[in-house]
């Protein structure tokens, strides 16, 4: 499904990323760990196509499609999904027809009909119901004036809309009270497949009790330094990130 | 460079080929305001960019142009079928003009309620000259430019909206101004007139559009009374074709307790000026004029306001918002002034530009001239290009760059486009600004009280 050669990214001629490699395959999902800084949201942003970074090497197969030759909409369209740490406001923009036309232009990329209006009303709040998001919320501006918790249940409604093949989700649950826990770990559940991978960036042992992550792996100083199973995550969570230094000097 | 010599030959040229054909001879008040007006045309210093509200206008363009004046015929346009013009799902009453003549009232203005009259001013000026007097000498006379000066010499025709005492009308009045084809450019005139006597309410369309490609100038004048307690909810659509100029001059004048309400729309023509002179006259009027122009390549929109709080404790709010893209250029000057005696006064004014590419320019200017104490007035602009976390945001959820952009402007306006009441005007909007601004978005969810 996803797979990351040496990649290097740098941003202001201050490299973060130095040499990443990972391998996702089909059905899986992988937990990546790490501290502050090390490099976590750079790549889930270079691999979704922000243009502020500089990639200097590596190579990303997605699908077997060249990720990064894609503009950052054909790789939404290709099925890849970032949930963003901080995901920004939109003032404005109405957040159903944000979401109306998200899965449209997915729809038209796909050489499917744009879904019928009613069909999608449904759609969405069915969804935001099982995300536990207020359906006034449907109606406001994308994120504007949303708590830090109901920007992350309109992450996870997004993704559940769209469905996509490889989501990555980036602290999805930092800053969220026990039941939104079990709502993201819900929508992420939900859409385990055979055909889909899921990525979920976090600093939390908890989010892994209700995910169980088929690979745990950790990501410092730009280089995963470690990969293991979901006990890797437990070992973290007692031992914190220093012993992986030394490990990886 | 127009040089002084040319601008009085364009305008003389315009002044003496028009003023045969016009009605209401014989009538002393108005054949006075017509001299006074033509008098002003020779005498009024030209215009030049010395002068603070034409610094940043060139009318280079226009001065180049000859025009021929419409409307001295509309002899074949009674059978014109108006209903494509017409704003699409708006149950109104109407009155259309074309090429500033009014066209015998439509159907739907047959069951006016009473006390009630919109029509042609030419009508009114043969039917009931009386009251129009008492009216244009109470109001009129403000021929303080050249183009209002050539407005008033010409009177001939315009849309005339009178308002009795505690009418409040049950559906919009949508005004209509179209102009149609000539093989030479037309100068478009109307002289409006809408008087709303104490307590009558009324919600009013006016849309200015070209109804095919052909060139124009308009040059409209419009003078709002609004009487005790009256209350007026005024929109105004300005969107004619690329070939067009459009200048539109509105004097408002608020008695008592009375309600303005604008909303500005400007999107089309080459240049399109909007020149707004609110005088709040007794105390506790409440102005509030909101905007939104978009301007592209070749394009120049030209917004002018002087809010002028001559009597104690009256509001006035303008917020105007504007995108910028390709090459376009504004101008925003407001200007609030508050008299010594106009203690109490509230005014705020805002102006915010979404520039869409480096190559698009505004120059905007908040002056607020303050003689009284006791007062609350701010004033504030921005120019801001689109955030770049905003545009990753859009595209990550699969939207194309010009559709994101698109969104984010329409996002940008919906402080200005949610504050309009009806559904039919906020709908095509929204259809009219991405259509402008590129994007395919059906962006009529836009309003969050659709859904
Ligand atoms: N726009 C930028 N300009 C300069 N430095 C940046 C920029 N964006 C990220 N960085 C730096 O890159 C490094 C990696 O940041 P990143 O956000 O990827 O870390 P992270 O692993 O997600 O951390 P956290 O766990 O705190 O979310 C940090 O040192 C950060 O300061
Ligand atoms: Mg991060």
């Amino acid at each position: 499904m996803l797979s990351i050669k040496e990649l290097r990214v740098s941003i202001e001629q201050k490299s973060i990323l130095n040499g990443l490699n990972l391998e996702i395959g089909s059905g899986e999902v992988h937990a990546i760990m790490g501290p502050n800084g090390s490099g976590k949201s750079t790549l889930s942003q270079v691999l979704a196509g922000r243009e502020d970074y500089l990639v200097s090497g590596g190579e990303v197969l997605f699908d077997g499609l060249d990720l990064l030759a894609l503009e950052t909409e054909e790789r939404a369209h290709a099925g890849l999904f970032l949930g963003m740490q901080y995901p920004v406001e939109l003032p404005g923009v109405n957040n159903m027809t944000f979401i109306r036309e998200s899965l449209n232009a997915l729809r038209r990329a796909r050489g499917e009909p744009e879904l019928d209006a009613a069909d999608f009303l449904r759609r969405v709040r069915e969804q935001a119901q099982l995300v536990g998001l207020d359906q006034a919320l449907l109606k406001r501006g994308v994120n504007e004036g949303f708590s830090g918790g109901e920007k992350k249940r309109n992450e996870i409604l997004q993704m559940a809309m769209l469905q996509p093949k490889l989501a990555i989700l980036d602290e999805t649950d930092s800053g969220l009270d026990i039941d939104a826990l079990r709502v993201i770990a819900g929508g992420v559940n939900g859409l385990r497949a055979a055909d889909r991978s899921i990525i979920v960036i976090t600093h939390y042992q908890r989010l892994l009790d209700y995910i169980e992550p088929d690979r745990v792996h950790v990501l410092v100083g730009g280089r995963i330094v470690r990969s293991g199973d979901k006990q890797l995550a437990l070992e973290l969570e007692q031992r914190g990130y220093g012993w992986l230094d030394e490990a990886a000097a | 460079m127009i040089t002084a010599a040319q601008q009085s030959d364009w305008l003389l040229h315009h002044l003496s080929q028009s003023a045969g054909n016009l009605p209401g001879r014989g009538l002393a008040w108005l054949e006075n305001l017509r001299r006074e007006a033509a008098r002003s045309v020779a005498q009024l210093p030209v215009l030049n960019r010395k002068q603070e509200s034409w610094r940043y206008t060139s009318i280079d363009s226009l001065l180049q142009q000859r025009f021929i004046t419409a409307g001295a015929d509309i002899g074949g346009l009674e059978n014109l079928d108006i209903s494509r013009w017409m704003l699409p799902g708006l149950d109104a009453y109407r009155l259309v003009l074309v090429n500033g003549r009014c066209l015998p009232s439509p159907a739907s203005s047959a069951d006016l309620p009473e006390g009630v009259v919109l029509g042609s001013l030419r009508t009114a000026l043969a039917t009931d000259p009386d009251r129009l007097s008492a009216w244009f000498v109470r109001n009129s006379g403000r021929s303080d430019n050249l183009f209002t000066a050539l407005n008033s010499a010409l009177i001939n025709d315009g849309a005339l909206l009178h308002v009795g005492t505690d009418v409040v009308l049950d559906k919009p009045i949508e005004i209509l101004h179209l102009h149609l084809g000539h093989e030479r450019p037309l100068l478009v005139q109307p002289r409006n007139l809408l008087v709303l006597e104490p307590g009558s309410g009324v919600t009013l369309v006016e849309r200015a559009i070209g109804a095919d490609s052909s060139a124009a100038f308009h040059n409209h004048l419009t003078e709002i009374y609004l009487s005790a307690g009256a209350s007026l909810d005024h929109y105004r659509l300005q969107d004619e074709n690329q070939r067009s100029h459009h200048l539109c001059t509105l004097f408002l004048s608020q008695q008592e307790q009375s309600r303005y309400r604008g909303t500005h729309l400007s999107f089309g023509g080459v240049w399109a000026r909007t020149d707004c002179h609110a005088l709040l006259q007794q105390p506790g009027g409440e102005c509030e004029i909101n905007g939104l122009y978009t301007v592209g390549d070749e394009q120049l929109k030209d917004i002018h306001l002087r809010v002028h709080h001559a009597a104690p404790r009256c509001t006035s709010r303008e917020r105007f918002k504007g995108i910028l893209h390709g090459e376009g250029r504004a101008v925003f000057d407001g200007h609030i002034i508050v008299d010594r005696g106009a203690q109490g006064s509230d005014a705020q004014l805002r102006n915010d530009n979404l520039m869409l590419t480096r190559s698009a320019e505004v120059d905007t200017k908040p002056q607020l001239e303050i003689y009284a104490d006791d007062v609350k007035c701010s004033h504030g602009t921005t120019v801001g290009e689109v955030d770049p976390a905003q545009l990753f945001y859009l595209r990550s959820r699969g939207i194309d760059k010009a559709q994101a952009l698109s969104m984010l402007s329409l996002g940008f306006a919906a402080e200005i486009s949610n504050g309009i009441r009806l559904n039919a005007l906020r709908s095509y909007l929204a259809q009219r600004l991405a259509r402008k601004l590129g994007g395919q978005t059906d962006a009529s969810g836009m309003d969050s009280g659709n859904v």
